[in-house]
């Protein structure tokens, strides 16, 4: 017993591994700020020079590279609206209006406070849950994971596009894109036109950064003569009766943000929309109308997306299978020194998971630290003059793309992805959707043919699937419903009920 | 339905171009493997495809509905479209960015990139020469030393720069 808190407490009491956390949080906040730096591309590098290490010193480093970059990527997103990572999309959406007023520092400080917040509460779960989780996780099948991502990317549409077409539009784009390349499968090309380098597919990064980097960069050049709002960071410490009012989002973030997160193939991403989905429908009245910069709706997003590291080290740790990208990479770390993730971990190396668990919460307190004490410098950026801040971002963007695979096509696909989001945008299309498609297209497809081939080819029994598993069942309903509240038929049967209520009461009244 | 909005100029040319193209990319899809099962490989392309095609109809649709391009001062739609979708400054812009991304596998990440800086600062900064030119030395430094140094990120390197410079 006390030597699992001994383990809890190892990174927390040893001087090197403290100091390997604190740099690993601070490196992981500016790599996820910058948009052409991700965190699985952080991870990955750091892994190349780490695995010489030994296990303790390198997970210290990669889990506070993990933590802060899931949190570095809403820098950005309300700083510049680029969002620094895909679970930071979401964050734009409210946050890039708030710096606009020049409410950027207060953003900062409430998302930090209340990513914390998120974090910490993934973290108790992957202490308290990772056996039950990770059985309830094994119950789903391939056609719910189908069915998350299709809900996924319709979130996404009906966020805060012109119209749900165009939103749906852009996630059938997205998927298409992300089928570019060798089928995973079969290995038969998919729009690869016979070119060799279109035949690894073309990176969902690149995709990323061209239609946020480069396509937000040209948009920019509309508004450059507009001096650039001053940023009030006099208030970076967010007021406790913020906190107590948005206590109940950010609870029902961090909830979403673990189960989500502990979902084999879903991470931070989808996370961070539902629950800002889940804010939107369940804040009643909003200081501030949603999408203008409504503080729970910036919240939302950013607890969600933090508590889902948790949430991700779970399947991660005890099925071996992982949650995201960045978790991926860590298995592979994991492997590299000699460690086997899976359901022995915990019987066989359960020392190894309570230290995850204590370096997870130890990297939550830094980021409180260095969260709130880097803002002067960092709300600088947004004050630079766009002249100069245009050409960086389309640097950064080359190098980014580059960067990937050393694949120069990689830049000109960005640049391609850039013209076609600067037009998508003027005509009031989001790029979100596509971004998501990308990303989810290829898991989608997989587990499409899966559930295909479970049924044996037979579309009414594939069909039936959907509806005759408790689970399944659940997610059908709700895909459909989404659905269904986007089409005119939604208003219709709604109109109808008031009415008739309506008569009702007005019955009653006379009597 | 009410008229609530007027077309963007060209508007209706893009999502003519988006539904054709979304048509054309379910032609492509049906070539992977037509429909010779429904688990291959070129299923669920074809039902992306098919999505955006119709998805696309209902925006072509959409813009139709919409009211006609707002035309004040008498400007036509086409002068509209320069004026308000295809600026001079982004049309400039878009020629340095694709010079810039096209010639870096020529002349190398730096040196591509600190010509790219210097122009696009002296054209949208319009500060004096040698203040640009220290900004754009700093900056690329800057980036230099986080990505080369820092992270080891491979930079291009240029096909006429001789090996061992950049």
């Amino acid at each position: 017993m006390l030597e699992f808190l001994n383990y809890l407490a190892l990174s927390w009491l040893d001087p090197q591994l403290l100091f390997l956390t604190a740099v690993g949080t601070l490196a992981g906040i500016y790599v996820g700020a910058i948009p052409g730096l991700s965190v699985t591309m952080a991870t990955s590098i750091l892994i190349s020079f780490t695995f010489k290490w030994d296990v303790n010193s390198a997970l210290a480093l990669i889990a506070g590279v993990f933590v802060g970059g899931v949190y570095g990527g809403g820098r950005t997103a309300i700083l510049l609206n680029i969002p620094g990572a895909p679970s930071a999309i979401a964050t734009a959406i409210e946050g890039y209006p708030m710096a606009r007023r020049g409410e950027a520092g207060e953003a900062i400080g409430l998302t930090t406070v209340m990513s914390v917040f998120g974090g910490i509460i993934g973290i108790i779960a992957l202490a308290l849950f990772a056996p039950v989780i990770s059985q309830f996780a094994l119950m789903f099948n391939s056609r719910d994971y189908l069915l998350l991502g299709l809900i996924g990317i319709l979130l996404v549409g009906t966020l805060s596009g012109e119209s749900f077409a165009k939103g749906v539009f852009a996630g059938g784009l997205g998927v298409l894109i992300g089928m570019v390349g060798l089928d995973p499968m079969t290995a038969e090309g998919r729009f690869t036109f016979g070119t060799i380098s279109l035949m690894g597919g073309i990176p969902y990064i690149v995709a990323m950064i061209g239609f946020f980097g480069v396509a937000e960069a040209f948009v920019q050049l509309q508004t450059l003569d507009i001096p650039a709002v001053k940023q009030k960071i006099d208030r970076i410490v967010p007021r406790f009766s913020d906190v107590k009012r948005y206590f109940r989002v950010a609870i029902r973030a961090s909830g979403i943000g673990t189960i989500i997160g502990a979902l084999p193939g879903t991470g931070g991403d989808i996370a961070a929309l539902l629950a800002y989905d889940d804010a939107r429908r369940s804040t009643k009245n909003p200081q501030v109308p949603f999408g203008k910069g409504a503080k729970e709706g910036l919240i939302a997003p950013e607890v969600a997306n933090n508590a889902a590291v948790g949430g991700a080290f779970i399947p991660m740790l005890t099925l071996g299978i992982p949650g995201d990208a960045v978790t991926a990479v860590i298995i592979g770390a994991l492997f590299i020194h000699g460690l086997k993730p899976g359901p022995l971990l915990l019987v066989e190396t359960p020392h190894l998971f309570w230290f995850t668990v204590g370096n997870l919460a130890l990297a939550n307190v830094f980021l409180l630290v260095f969260g709130l004490t880097g803002i002067k410098v960092f709300t600088k950026i947004v004050e630079c003059p766009k002249a100069i801040l245009m050409p960086l971002i389309i640097i950064l963007s080359a190098v980014g793309s580059y960067a990937i695979q050393n694949d120069p096509t990689h830049i000109y696909w960005m640049l391609l992805f850039g013209i076609i989001g600067y037009f998508m945008k003027t005509y009031g299309f989001q790029v979100g959707p596509v971004i998501l498609g990308v990303i989810l297209g290829p898991m989608m497809d997989a587990n499409y043919r899966r559930a295909m081939i479970g049924a044996r080819g037979d579309v009414g029994e594939f069909l039936w699937n959907f509806v005759s598993h408790p689970i399944s069942l659940v997610l059908s309903v709700s895909f459909i419903l989404m659905l269904l509240s986007q089409t005119p038929l939604w208003p219709w049967i709604k109109s109808r009920r008031a009415r008739k209520a309506g008569e009702k009461s007005s019955q009653e009244t006379r009597r | 339905m009410a008229i609530s909005r007027r077309r963007r100029p060209g508007e209706l040319t893009f999502v003519f171009i988006l539904a054709g193209f979304s048509a054309a990319a379910l032609w492509q899809a049906y070539l992977i493997s037509g429909f010779s099962g429904l688990s291959k490989p070129g299923v669920f392309p074809m039902l992306a495809a098919a999505t955006m095609l119709v998805s696309g109809l209902f925006i072509v649709a959409d813009a139709f509905r919409a009211g006609a391009v707002r035309s004040d001062n008498g400007l036509s739609v086409f002068s509209r479209f320069v004026h308000d979708v295809t600026p001079l400054r982004f049309m400039i812009m878009l020629a340095i960015v694709a010079a810039y991304l096209f010639s870096m596998p020529w002349l190398g990440f730096v040196v591509s990139s600190g010509l790219f800086l210097l122009v696009s600062l002296l054209y949208l900064w319009r500060k004096s020469f040698w203040v640009s030119l220290l900004l754009a030395i700093a900056a690329l430094g800057a980036v230099y030393l986080i990505f080369r140094i820092a992270f080891q990120v491979v930079l291009p390197k240029g096909a006429l720069i001789p090996p061992g410079i950049f």
